[in-house]
């Protein structure tokens, strides 16, 4: 991993077209700014995390197991009509 | 088109969704369709076309949580696949996730829906950096509680 020390307001180039600022530091908090194209993806790395976790689980499951949680749906919801 | 999961499978050519930038850990796969579950059903397959054996259970988001709506529509107004006319043709998917044998523990995930622009095809799976949702919204909790 590169690591590169930066002062307040101090940039950091990746490539030609993304540039990174820090324009805040306050405690154990720093604040960036991001330039990027449009085209860029920027996430937050444990939201990132999150929901790619879920695409992996969900393309995970069976046709089966998809059939039992529709019947589950189903009895939930004619015992709550039944309430 | 060939699935592992149903066999082969007829689809029209302009049912195909583009996905420019894939689903969040599948970058390189980008055209996908929908197949519903089975008839009535809340749950379809989003079906790659290029892998047979990748695909992904989504529902609709506004079934089980109705106050999604409002939400969504602040997402549009942020987010855009390209121009403004998208904000009348998004459609929002959610991706589902049972736990195996434990149908009862299953959960959508609200901050990451798949945003797809109907007129042109084209889909994103959106990142929701600020959010009152989780990524595991039970869907069967709540009539258990009745």
């Amino acid at each position: 991993m590169l690591i590169l020390t930066r002062k307040l307001g101090q940039k950091i180039n990746i490539g030609e077209d993304i540039v990174i600022t820090l324009v805040e530091i306050r405690g154990t908090q720093v604040k960036l700014g991001i330039e990027a194209p449009g085209s860029t993806n920027i996430y937050r790395r444990e939201i990132y995390e999150k929901i790619k976790g879920q695409n992996v689980s969900s393309s995970r499951i069976g046709p089966a197991d998809v059939s039992t949680a529709i019947s589950l749906l189903e009895t939930n919801q004619s015992r709550g009509k039944k309430n | 088109l060939e699935t592992t999961r149903f066999g082969v499978i007829e689809i029209e050519a302009e049912k195909i969704i583009h996905m420019p930038s894939g689903m969040l850990g599948f970058p390189r796969r980008k055209r996908f369709v929908i197949v519903q579950h089975k008839e009535n059903s809340p749950f379809f397959w989003y079906q790659s076309v290029d892998d047979p054996g990748l695909a992904f259970v989504i529902a609709n988001p506004f079934l089980f949580v109705p106050d999604y709506k409002s939400y969504t529509r602040n997402i549009l107004r942020n987010v855009c696949l390209e121009e403004e006319e998208t904000k009348n043709q998004a459609e929002f998917y959610v991706v589902v996730n049972i736990p195996k044998g434990e149908p009862q523990k299953m959960t959508a995930n609200l901050i990451g829906p798949i945003m797809i622009n109907n007129k042109k095809r084209r889909a994103i799976q959106v990142v929701l950096h600020e959010s009152p949702y989780s990524h595991k919204f039970p869907l069967a909790g709540k009539t258990e509680e009745k």
